[in-house]
């Protein structure tokens, strides 16, 4: 099986594709290598699809052909305790006009036409090929070797596009070779099947208008928090944690999981929803300090093999950026091949490129969000502080009322300690 | 929604051949043992009796929390299973 190729892409993802597509279109012979039966197979992820500037660039019918579900026009964000909550939402007019903001998708559909897209650029899709190891030589990147396969694919440039743990980053090494459970997070979902009608019905939506919603205080005292996502006749909800914090909690995420799914209020929005599927993956939330060596001799880094995801507590963003640094990587190697240079050096526009993009500059501007996040009051005072607040001001009962600013400095005061309340604000402000 | 169901509603590809393999002896001395709660898929049980990790990799989804959670580096074995092994999504 030994084949010479301009490049190879590791991971046939949304970065792995969007740079494969990137480099076929420039006529590029490139081997996009998938471990997965199909690309996708593998991929689960509990977010939107937001806009896509650089793949809408070299695709401009991108939107009309993807295989997307509902387009979002409604968000919410929920604090939860106990059986009490607190929501806001926003449906705005805009984000039910093209473009629109983002979309529900599937993984396995949407992974998959992004790869047959590279295909048809004229990319070569490898599935069922896990990468086992780097091919160097002259101590360079020059190809990769295939679990329990013979031979090796070799090219001057190689781009991990592997996911979140990226052993080929690693091998490279470009990547840390042990990871900070306190810069991971881990999300599982379940696919509830609904129909239509109902999800329409329930959710207030009409046409394909979408609904999502993030929720804060319903993981048991781990960090982190849930999602509910409306697909066209499915629902998906989940939860996300931080690992260093679920690791210690002696928590299990499937019980966390059910408690949430059985709490009365999200109880009463997914009820008659049938399990379709469960699923689970680890995301990189370190933010812009976790980014590994994004270039070495022959190769480059990309999507959540460079930690390219953007948590802020509020939007989560991930998709977008691999896309984005796919294309990047994909129009460095176009570059680094005119050039006749797959060096550090040679390849270093790619560094350069993704410095001047939005993804570096977002995720630099919000460096300091993740340890913002490392608070245990966001998950558990904060949101019986929210919800016992609005419990008060709505009860009508006849007991005389406080003066509500008093009120809300004494049960802060209570509940978190003004310092703390003073701290945490002034971390958010930094922050956000 | 019984929970003890949802572990079957996911597809697998078994490969008789583990994707990953401990160490006993390393489980053995961990304090921790945080695999056994965070692994999203129970594919770990510490059992106190005999003193024993036991890991199954049938319901592995793959998702590396265990990779990430393990500070004693217990795996004299961890990648993804052979292409076309392993987990097999469908629409998540």
């Amino acid at each position: 099986m030994s084949s010479a190729y301009d490049a190879i892409v590791v991971g046939a993802g949304p970065a792995g594709s969007s740079a494969a597509l990137t480099m076929a279109r420039a006529g590029l012979k490139v081997a996009l290598v998938e471990r997965g039966t199909f690309p996708g197979e593998k991929n689960m992820f509990g977010g939107v699809l937001h806009r896509l500037p650089s793949l809408e660039e070299v695709f401009p019918d991108f939107w009309e052909r993807a295989p997307l579900e509902r387009h979002i026009v409604k968000k919410g964000v929920t604090f939860m305790t106990g059986d009490s909550t607190f929501s806001t939402t926003i449906e705005a007019g805009n984000f039910d006009r093209p473009p629109y903001n983002g979309y529900t998708i599937f993984r396995p559909r949407f992974d998959r036409w992004l790869a047959d897209e590279a295909v048809a650029a004229g990319a070569t899709l490898i599935t069922r090929a896990t990468v086992d190891d780097l091919v160097i030589r002259n101590g360079r990147v020059a190809g990769v070797t295939i679990l329990d396969r013979r031979g090796e694919l070799t090219a001057p440039v190689v781009v991990a596009a592997d996911g979140v743990l990226s052993f080929t980053a690693k091998k490279a090494g470009l990547r840390q070779p042990t990871f900070d459970p306190g810069q991971m997070a881990v999300g599982i979902k379940a696919l509830l099947d609904m129909p239509r009608e109902l999800i329409d019905e329930r959710f207030g939506l009409v046409r394909d208008q979408g609904f999502a919603n993030e929720f804060v205080g319903c993981t048991g005292g781990v960090r982190g928090g849930a999602f509910l996502y409306t697909n066209y006749d499915s629902l998906s909800i989940g939860l996300v944690f931080h690992l260093g914090s679920l690791r210690t909690s002696g928590k299990t995420p499937y019980d966390l999981l059910n408690a949430f799914m059985e709490q009365p209020q999200v109880d009463k929005m997914i009820r008659g929803g049938r399990l379709q599927e469960y699923s689970a993956h680890v995301i990189p939330e370190g933010g812009y300090s976790m980014i590994p060596e994004l270039v070495g001799d022959g190769i480059l880094v990309a999507g959540d093999a460079a930690a390219l995801c953007n948590a802020t507590g509020l939007n989560l963003e991930g998709i977008n950026l691999a896309s984005h640094s796919g294309v990047l990587a994909g129009q460095a190697v176009v570059a680094a091949h005119q050039a006749g240079d797959f060096s550090r050096n040679g390849l270093d526009v790619y560094r350069r490129l993704m410095d001047d993009s939005y993804v570096l500059k977002d995720l630099k501007l919000y460096r300091k969000a993740p340890h913002m996040l490392h608070n245990d009051r966001i998950y558990n005072e904060y949101p019986e502080l929210v919800c016992g607040m609005m419990e008060y001001i709505y009860r009508i009962d006849g007991a005389p009322k406080e003066n509500l600013s008093k009120l809300f400095l004494k049960t802060a005061k209570e509940k978190v300690g003004l310092k703390n309340l003073a701290a945490d604000a002034f971390s958010a402000w930094r922050a956000l | 929604m019984n929970i003890d169901e949802i572990f079957d509603y996911t597809s697998f590809t078994i490969d008789r051949e583990p994707h990953i393999v401990l160490d006993p002896q390393v489980c053995m001395g961990c304090d921790n043992r945080g695999c056994t709660n965070s692994c999203p898929a129970r594919c770990y049980t510490w059992s106190e009796e005999e003193q024993k990790m036991t890991f199954v990799h049938d319901g592995c989804l793959e998702c590396g929390t265990c990779y990430i959670v393990c500070h004693r580096n217990a795996f004299t074995r961890w990648r993804y299973p052979r292409g076309g092994f392993g987990v097999a999504y469908r629409m998540t």
